[in-house]
């Protein structure tokens, strides 16, 4: 998902993560509705993964008490089962080295790993990422996207906010186009860098472009 | 000051009185601090005014007035019986919780809101993201205006004696008036509440540079 600042990606993220409540619409996970009265909303935001814009670690924790808090205190899980369990996260993210560090200790990169492997460990159906690299130096945001680009791979599904054209590129399904809080144009990555339907899209993509050379 | 050997045992007694009413009111007032802290954040309007109206009367009235309420003036209007040393120590508590409510209050809103999100999105439940995530931090940040609430609580438990309980001041009072060596005697029992506040602000020190978050500097 992508589009100009204040566009409403975050809104809208923080919407389907059950984090704000809307005032109109409802969100849908895996078919079963949300939104509707009645819902646990912790047990709903369980199921949803969510890393953001600005890391928000637990700083008080260590990489492994970050992880390991969600699994033990939501999903219940005895302790040594918790701990294979959240080590596995961090392997993933590569971050078995510095399970005993606390944020403070870590770079950006290794902050935003931490964090994806926070909301990866729980398991969730969907992971939601508010633009995961904007807060990073530029040398630090590869290796959060390769994190992305592996867990792509293994298959993991991924509601990415970013402005990260070849990243999206070789990994989205589908890609969507926000601007004043409305969808302007979905669809797969190609049509948006071949040929955007609407004149907007075409505009933003061609600055997005030129951008990306440059650097 | 060889004529004060004779009367250690008294000071000595006056001396634990007063440590544990200063104790005794120092922890009881965290715990009850916590709780009313945590109301006033998250409880709504009517447990924030009953809090608001509670915490206005231990800070905005002297401690003198407070025992003298609740020594003279509860008991009357109940028709029971309190002894003093009771009075002493639940004034003490309630009083300190009042102050510290204010202190611990200030760190949890100092603690971001998006330590609570991210809590959230985990699936916590409020009350657990307050447990485990917001009030460790919180309480970390709330030890050094804690050690000066340790410290002003101490000394202040030297008005017990206007309702007759025998701590530390009370009984370098006694022990002046029956030897009238006055200067001797209140500068022995200074030094007293000048050793223990030294030995606990230490502690607290230790305490707090102990539980640091390593890699962050916390400013209160």
């Amino acid at each position: 998902m992508f589009g100009p600042s204040g566009s409403g990606k975050s809104t809208l993220a923080r919407c389907l993560a059950m984090l704000t409540t809307s005032t109109k619409g409802d969100v849908f996970l895996t078919g079963e509705c949300l939104t509707k009265p009645g819902v646990d909303l912790n047990k709903a935001r369980a199921r949803i993964g969510f890393v953001f814009q600005n890391i928000w670690l637990f700083h008080h924790l260590t990489a492994l008490g970050n992880v390991e808090l969600g699994i033990r205190r939501v999903l219940k899980l005895p302790k040594k089962e918790a701990r294979e369990r959240t080590m596995q996260a961090l392997r993933e993210v590569k971050m078995e080295e510095w399970v005993n560090h606390y944020p403070a200790q870590l770079s950006g990169g290794q902050q935003q790993r931490v964090g994806i492997a926070r909301a990866l460990a729980m398991d969730p159906e969907i992971i939601l990422l508010d633009e995961p690299t904007s807060a990073l130096d530029p040398e630090l945001t590869g290796e959060v996207i390769d994190t992305l680009r592996d867990l792509a791979k293994k298959g993991t599904t991924m509601l990415v906010i970013s402005h990260e054209m070849p990243f999206a590129r070789d990994v989205a399904d589908e890609m969507i186009f926000l601007d004043e809080g409305t969808i302007i144009e979905r669809g797969p990555p190609e049509l948006f860098f071949t040929n955007p339907r609407t004149e907007r899209a075409k505009r933003f993509m061609a600055r997005l472009i030129k951008r990306t050379r440059r650097e | 000051m060889d004529f004060l050997v004779e009367y250690f045992p008294m000071i000595f007694k006056g001396f634990i009185l007063t440590v544990q009413v200063t104790l005794f009111g120092v922890i009881i007032g965290l715990v009850l601090g916590i709780l009313l802290a945590i109301g006033d954040l998250y409880g709504g309007k009517i447990p924030s005014t009953i809090i608001k109206f509670y915490v206005e009367f231990f800070r905005g009235s002297p401690l003198i007035v407070q025992l003298f309420i609740f020594y003279y003036s509860v008991p009357d209007t109940l028709n029971i019986l309190i002894d003093r040393f009771t009075v002493g120590f639940i004034v003490f508590a309630l009083n300190s919780a009042a102050y510290q409510k204010g202190y611990i209050k200030g760190a949890m809103e100092s603690v971001y809101e998006d330590q609570m999100t991210a809590a959230l999105s985990l699936g916590l439940s409020k009350a657990q993201a307050i447990r485990y995530v917001v009030l460790p931090q919180a309480l970390r940040i709330v030890i050094p205006p804690w050690s000066n609430e340790f410290c002003s609580l101490t000394k202040s438990t030297a008005a017990l004696l206007l309702i007759g309980v025998p701590e530390l001041t009370s009984a370098g009072k006694t022990i002046a008036s029956w030897t009238y060596r006055v200067l001797e005697t209140y500068t022995f029992i200074a030094l007293i509440y000048l050793l223990w506040i030294s030995v606990m602000m230490k502690i607290l020190d230790i305490l707090y540079n102990k539980v640091k978050i390593p890699g962050v500097e916390i400013t209160a």
